[in-house]
């Protein structure tokens, strides 16, 4: 028992100093949602519904700007689709667990939660469990109260302080640290070139034609470099 | 209520993305093609919604000079550093500072 109650401990302490960039992050989505014409206590709902903020700050600002929700739904799922990834990549360390974890457990898999379990050594499944959970649930109530205060914060900053301009700002940070190969930079370009050009599509439907647009140069030059 | 709508439906694509390796194919694995589209659906869809997002309901996009040297400033922090907030406020500041001299 003392085991799995360290194995626990550490997964909180670990991700404590993790959560730090995620601030910015939840006073955006409170700017965000301010905005918007949607109520503050349904914007915060999709905290414990969604539980990702890329994916919510994506789905919010697309609602909030009059775009179709299919548009904005599609938008956000294309957003969180590297949870696919992590979905992949994890499944080994879950085969053995109990069924209750196994449902459970992919709702707090967010990118830190991901990052941090893949570097957890431990072979024991009980600890991995306690370590998982522990650090998991320790970014949902952080995520929880800092999107809650957001939403108090945003709405007081001046407008004129332009702070949407700190979502563009996010995304690009979050870009640049994905980027790992030449031909990831060529995707962001081509994607973000396409998206200008089809600004003007109804609906928002610019950013995913200029999203599948961009992966699909990068899947054609793995695809001519095979050959 | 339409937005609630889409904030449930989203909320369940992403627990699904998330869970389904987990809970049902545990033995399947991604075809590589698909693995390699995956790669790159974060440096598309970023570089697409960094556009959107400064994009009007009207479909003009407006990036200026100041929200140029910003972005550049972000990339260029974000790049060096690898820290988020730093990037927050260096970005925010270069934006704030340019669009004040302009």
């Amino acid at each position: 028992m003392a085991t799995l109650r360290s194995a626990a401990l550490a997964g909180i302490r670990d991700a404590l100093p993790l959560f730090v960039p995620a601030v910015p992050f939840a006073l955006v989505f409170g700017v965000v949602v301010g905005e918007s014409a949607i109520a503050p206590w349904l914007g915060w709902s999709s905290s414990p519904i969604i539980f990702g903020g890329a994916v919510q700050i994506t789905l919010l600002t697309l609602l909030g700007e009059g775009a179709g929700v299919a548009a904005a739904v599609t938008a956000a799922l294309i957003v969180g689709a590297r949870h696919l990834l992590y979905s992949v990549t994890m499944a080994p360390r879950f085969q053995g667990q109990p069924r209750w974890f196994c449902w459970l457990g992919p709702y707090v898999l967010i990118d830190q939660v991901f990052a941090l379990s893949m570097l957890y050594r431990d072979e024991d499944p009980a600890s991995f469990r306690a370590y998982f959970l522990g650090a998991g649930f320790t970014f949902w109530t952080l995520w929880m109260l800092c999107t809650a205060l957001g939403l108090f914060i945003g709405p007081v900053v001046p407008v004129e302080w332009n702070l949407a301009f700190a979502a563009p700002v996010l995304f690009m940070a979050l870009l640049v640290t994905a980027i790992d190969r030449w031909e990831k930079v060529l995707v962001a370009l081509v994607a973000a070139g396409l998206t200008v050009f089809f600004a003007e599509l109804p609906n928002r439907f610019g950013l995913l034609l200029g999203a599948v647009l961009g992966i699909a140069v990068g899947l054609s030059i793995d695809l001519l470099r095979r050959r | 209520m339409s937005a609630f709508m889409a904030i449930l439906v989203t909320g369940l694509g992403t627990y699904l993305s998330r869970a389904i390796f987990i809970v049902a194919l545990a033995q399947r694995r991604f075809p590589p093609l698909a693995l390699r589209a995956l790669e790159y659906v974060a440096p598309a869809v970023m570089g697409a919604l960094i556009i959107t997002m400064l994009t009007s309901p009207r479909g003009e996009v407006l990036i200026g000079a100041p929200e140029l040297f910003g972005l550049v400033v972000a990339a260029v922090v974000a790049r060096t550093t690898r820290n988020h907030v730093l990037t927050l406020f260096a970005a925010m500041g270069a934006f704030w500072l340019l669009a004040y001299v302009m």
